[in-house]
């Protein structure tokens, strides 16, 4: 495995010279007193640290040695506690956090090139950190000033970590269906008792305390989604002092056996009457776990571009290393037995396609962050309903299209090392078998293509999708005349296009067919994914261009020849998604369930 | 684990009514003894095997492993009881020569039987798979003693073998080997060198391994012209034939590998190993491709099989698991939920398996009968037509194959959510077996290459016209059948879109020798949808036929048709993508220096 270095030039691009993250900053007043400058770049400079130092040599060894379940007692791989302790300490649990109760409130364009590092060095790892903030989200959100005051400010510290308790055996995609009961009790609290499986972190040996969230039915619960309420039950009962009391009556049955992410614990949570507290309103809880889940979902997504990032520099080193065969234009290494392999188009046909997709993701996370921060902090009424809607449409494809590109992208890279990519010892394994998760959970692609096409396009009759489209549009009515930009908005402008027509052709459909939305809807977000990733690199063309010139580094000229190979031989793609979509539904639903055979 | 159930009745499909198996038998010498009837009870007796037998192993050898100890490989419990059933059954010696104790019935046959093996257990396949490399490479090549010594147990499944290619510093590029061979007094040997990556290198379940082995004699040009290929035995035969002598080969280590886990990939290490010339000096090379062809399709098979595996296992569990109801109201009133499959996105993973399973079966078995001609075939004119046809869709189905498994095993991942990830359920398996067969047996890129470059581009587009004319021909034949337009009009103009990409990349590869290697893969991947189109096309007008004549299996046809259909309407508009890339030039790949790619 390569050495994991923070693509820190990069993430500085996309927040200074791209989306003028620092401008934003200043402009809100609920960010402008916690962030500038020269702190993002300090957090930066840091996190790449204890990324590459403290948590990357962690990533093949935690695989190796697994966690280890013991009669309920759940042991982490070598090293993961004491990392824990550095990273708790160092503050990032709570970096993006309410700093009413202790968290530091840095903007979310900034916590998410952080969590990309974390994800990247060590994704096994990085799931912990990253459930306990979405816990701490919910609570926020959703929870009494009570329970804030108890809990946030230990959950912050990294004191105590997060998790959150939806599936059951029966029912993971439709949580409408569970079964684990809550039933009040005379002083307030509520006991619970049920099955969970496929806990992520929900029983570990590096935080004092763990914090569930666990969805239940209270007695009176109405069948199905509205029926389902949202708690907080925690692994040591708190004492009135802060002082951790009594195991509540919850434990690990066992830890799944699974394809990757070893260094994480996937736990069956069992609750046997276990003291639990209601988080906001009866019967709201999901609700109140889609606050959680949103943000899940684009720290998912970031996982993602973590994921790609380190398969691309495990790929790129073994391509200059790995010597194999001649350049077909004669030998470029001549005292060498062969040349490198970086030489071969093909091989850099996968690399450009690595490259081109992980800057393009990360371009995409920040401009979805951008928009969380408008939501969370603009004071303007109708410019914050305009981010909300921003961030709604944009949440899905964020956690699918990079999630399905990032695996690609991890796949690619094992074709890169030959033989050796199917070899443990080179990570690039690994890094497949880690990824394959972030397609399923957190809503599997599939959910998240529906929640796109039905919820957040169909539903409001293409109206959140207009706002993309202007933005879109916007960026090329100011630059169609910009030399810079040939070759770009044109392409820009038929892709932005062909897409809006497809969406209009799907919200047709799906009136007299409700099967059509269903039937396009993965195909749809890929055709979303390509086209605002097309977006955002003519975005990158426009501030590389410039300073190209001048350039002796070879960042911005790189930055120019991504963007062309992107568009020449990545942005096709949409043509024939577009097609398949407009080919409709028939030929998926005309199957007789036998006929499938 | 899905219990893996052989296809039968589609093997029929693609075997009688496709492909007319029976009348092309007729026309090969040994297929005389391959009656219908032979034929369908060898199938049916090697899928009872294959279910029955290998099946149950395949997760337990994944999670139980090899295992090495004091130099010996150890398979997983019952591999090695399987083993002695396969032999049993004579399943090793199916197609051999007669004289040499085999059952000479066509290859084609074999395969069908590789399918079902392959696809309930692909680490137990590689054993006899490997085994078959090196007993052809050693009929044709060896001298007749070889042939005497080796041939009869090899074909009888006492003794396996290997083929030994890959080093640590080469594995495309074999012509930097570092291997040696010094000739002894008695016209044996020394061959002293490391070899890794060596599938089913040391195992428990046969008394000898004969390995086949690249190295380099003293007086070796450099490059691929160097290389000669060696016989050399784990055991020294002795006078009678029977294992002797231990050679000095060993095994330094089995690898930590993705899946496969049950095959045991070994780093062999050739300490003066008494080894025998096979052939000529230094046109190792040269006998190692003689059955590269029929070898890359034996690989193809687990693309196929990766698909059908990955389908059985989800289709089953679509059907069961209960959530959320269909769009278009309650299926299932009486449950809490529908079963997932009434869900569009769910059906559009399951036919993606689907359509990838059957139209790679339709692409193998008739690539095999290519390899009965061009093997067999009894007039030179259609041998030599055979083996290039042969030649042309081997990268393709090859790597395509293998590629679309990988998707296609992901896909039914996928249908499972959660529990696709956990172990137990077996479908993660299917992913990391699968992804072993885009890279083994030359990547897929060099596959691609090997497409556009050597039996494309090469042939000044030969290659590429004997199988656009049957396209076109079959386009003729059919084009006035209103039922079919829907299939005949799209591959028609796929088929000359195709000739007129393959125009426009010879002339810019005439201009820069860049531009082949830049567009070879989507090349190949255009191909694939393309071959597979006109496959899915000729069973969709079989289809049509039995429901226009009358047919008491109405489902199974119409589900073909429909089957055809969403591969024309959601899958073959894929290839236009590639069409894009492959034709825009080498600039966006070359341009880039190396120092460029990351800061």
């Amino acid at each position: 495995m390569a050495e994991y270095q923070a693509p820190l030039r990069d993430m500085r691009f996309l927040l200074n010279e791209i989306f003028d993250a620092p401008g934003q900053w200043a402009s809100l007043p609920g960010l402008s007193e916690n962030v500038d400058p020269e702190t993002a770049d300090a957090i930066l400079e840091e996190a790449g640290k204890i990324a590459a130092g403290s948590l990357a040599p962690l990533n093949q060894s935690g695989d190796e040695e697994g966690c280890h379940w013991d009669n309920g007692t759940v042991t982490t791989p070598e090293g993961f506690k004491d990392a824990y302790q550095t990273y708790a300490e160092g503050g990032w649990v709570g970096l993006g956090g309410d700093p009413n109760y202790g968290g530091m409130g840095m903007p979310k364009s900034l916590v998410a090139q952080v969590e990309e590092m974390v994800q990247g060095a060590n994704m096994a790892f990085g799931l912990c950190p990253m459930l306990t903030a979405g816990a701490c989200l919910a609570l926020h959100a959703h929870g009494s000033e009570e329970l804030k005051q108890k809990y946030l400010p230990k959950m912050y510290e990294g004191t105590w970590s997060g998790a959150m308790d939806l599936t059951e055996p029966h029912a993971g995609t439709d949580l409408g269906i569970i079964r684990t009961k809550a039933k009040p009790n005379d002083d307030g609290s509520y006991s619970i008792t049920g099955t969970k499986i496929f806990i992520t972190w929900g029983e570990h040996d590096m935080a004092e305390n763990i914090i569930h969230l666990v969805l239940a039915k209270l007695p009176d619960a109405p069948p199905g989604p509205k029926g389902i309420s949202l708690f907080l039950v925690p692994k040591y009962e708190v004492n009135d002092d802060d002082s951790l009391g009594e195991h509540n009556a919850l434990s690990c049955g066992s830890l799944e056996e699974k394809m990757g992410i070893h260094g994480s614990a996937t736990c069956v949570m069992n609750y046997d009457g276990a003291r639990g507290f209601l988080v906001g309103e009866p019967h709201k809880g999901l609700m109140a776990m889609f606050t959680m889940m949103n943000y899940e979902r684009l720290g998912v997504g970031i996982q993602g571009v973590g994921a790609a990032e380190a398969s691309y520099q495990n790929a790129l080193a073994y391509a200059r290393e790995r010597l194999q065969s001649r350049s077909p234009t004669g030998a470029q290494e001549k005292d060498k037995v062969a040349d490198p392999i970086l030489v071969h188009p093909d091989v850099r046909r996968m690399l450009l396609k690595m490259k081109a997709h992980t800057e393009g993701s990360r371009a995409f996370i920040t401009y979805v962050a951008q928009w969380l921060d408008q939501a969370k902090f603009a004071e303007d009424a109708e410019f914050q309903k305009k981010a909300d809607a921003m961030v709604a449409l944009l949440t899905p494809v964020a956690k699918a299209f990079l999630t399905d590109r990032a695996l690609d992208t991890c796949v690619i890279g094992q074709q890169v090392f030959g033989g050796h990519g199917y070899i443990r010892e080179w990570g690039q394994e690994q890094l497949v078998r880690d990824t394959r998760i972030t397609q399923i959970y957190e809503g599997t692609n599939g959910i998240q293509a529906m929640d796109l096409m039905g919820r957040k396009v169909v539903a409001n009759n293409g109206q959140f999708f207009e706002y993309f489209a202007d933005d879109v549009a916007d960026f090329i009515t100011e630059n169609q005349d910009d030399p810079a930009l040939e070759g770009y908005i044109q392409p820009l402008a038929s892709a932005i296009e062909r897409l809006a027509d497809v969406t209009e052709h799907v919200i047709n459909s799906a009136g007299d067919n409700p099967t059509e939305v269903g039937a396009a809807a993965v195909d749809y977000l890929d055709l979303f994914g390509l086209t605002a990733e097309a977006y955002l690199w003519a975005r990158m063309v426009k501030a590389a261009k410039p300073k190209a010139d001048n350039d002796t580094s070879g960042f911005y000229t790189g930055k120019l020849k991504t963007a062309r190979f992107f568009y020449d031989r990545l942005l096709p793609q949409t043509v024939a998604l577009a097609e398949g979509i407009r080919n409709g539904s028939d030929s998926m639903m005309a199957f007789s369930e036998e006929e499938f055979g | 684990m899905p219990q893996y159930r052989a296809p039968l009745r589609d093997i029929q499909f693609v075997m009688n009514e496709l492909l007319d198996t029976e009348t092309h038998y007729q026309h090969i010498p040994g297929g005389e003894e391959a009656t219908p009837d032979m034929v369908n009870a060898i199938i049916q007796e090697g899928a009872k095997f294959c279910e029955q037998v290998l099946s149950p192993l395949n997760q337990t050898g994944d999670q139980e492993g090899c295992t090495l100890e004091n130099g010996a490989v150890t398979t997983p419990s019952g591999f090695k009881e399987a083993y002695q059933q396969y032999i049993a059954g004579g399943w090793p010696s199916m197609t051999a020569d007669e004289e040499l104790g085999g059952q000479g019935l066509p290859g084609s046959l074999s395969i069908v039987m590789n399918e079902m093996v392959g696809t309930a257990n692909w680490s137990f396949g590689m054993y006899p798979g490997l085994s078959h490399g090196c007993l052809n490479t050693l009929e044709a090549h060896g001298s007749d003693e070889q042939k005497q010594t080796y041939l009869p147990k090899m074909i009888s499944g006492e003794w396996t073998g290997t083929m030994c290619l890959t080093e640590s510093h080469c594995g495309s590029d074999l012509g930097i080997l570092r291997s040696k061979a010094e000739p002894n007094d008695d016209g044996s040997y020394n061959i002293t060198g490391e070899k890794i990556f060596i599938s089913a290198g040391d195992h428990d379940m046969a008394d000898n391994i004969i390995h086949l082995v690249l190295a380099k004699l003293p007086d070796a040009p450099k490059g691929t012209k160097g290389i000669s290929v060696f016989v050399v035995p784990k055991f020294i035969p002795d006078e009678n034939g029977n294992p002797g002598e231990r050679n000095s080969v060993s095994v330094g280590s089995i690898e930590h590998k993705m899946g496969i886990h049950a095959n045991a990939t070994c780093v062999l290490n050739f300490d003066g190993a008494k080894g025998f010339l096979i052939g000529e000096p230094h046109k190792g090379l040269g006998y190692m491709f003689t059955f590269m062809n029929i070898a890359r399709i034996g690989t193809a098979i687990q693309g196929l099989g990766s698909a059908e595996l990955s389908f059985q296992g989800s289709l089953e569990y679509a059907k069961e698991r209960l959530a959320m109801r269909s769009l278009s109201g309650p299926k299932n009133p009486d449950g809490p939920a529908d079963p997932i499959i009434v869900h569009p996105d769910v059906r559009r993973m399951l036919m993606t398996q689907k359509a990838l399973a059957e139209g790679g079966r339709a692409m193998i078995y008739y690539a095999a009968q290519q390899a009965d001609v061009a093997t067999r075939g009894q007039d030179e004119d259609a041998r030599k037509e055979a083996d290039e046809l042969l030649g042309f869709l081997t990268p393709i189905a090859k790597a395509f194959l293998t590629e679309t498994g990988i998707e296609a095993a992901n896909q039914g991942m996928q249908v499972l959510g959660g529990h696709g990830y956990i172990s137990e359920w077996g479908m993660e398996q299917i992913v990391r077996d699968a992804r072993i067969g885009a890279i083994y047996e030359g990547t897929t890129g060099i596959q691609a290459l090997d497409l556009l470059g050597r039996k494309v581009l090469m042939s000044q587009g030969e290659s590429l016209k004997r199988f656009t004319k049957k396209v076109h021909l079959f386009c003729k034949e059919h084009g006035n059948n209103d039922s079919l337009k829907e299939f005949i009009e799209p591959l028609s103009a796929f088929n000359k879109e195709w000739g007129d990409l393959t125009m426009k990349l010879g002339s810019a590869a005439m201009k820069d020798r860049e531009e082949v290697g830049a567009a070879s893969y989507d090349y190949l991947m255009y191909s694939g949808y393309g071959v597979m189109a006109y496959l899915w096309a000729s069973m969709a007008e079989v289809a049509q036929r039995k429901l226009e004549e009358g047919t008491s299996e109405e489902a199974f046809y119409t589900a073909k048709l429909q089957t055809a259909r969403f591969y024309f309407k959601r899958m073959l508009p894929r290839a236009k993508a590639h069409a894009d890339a492959m034709i825009s030039g080498a600039d966006t790949l070359m341009d880039m220096p190396e120092e460029h790619f990351a800061f």
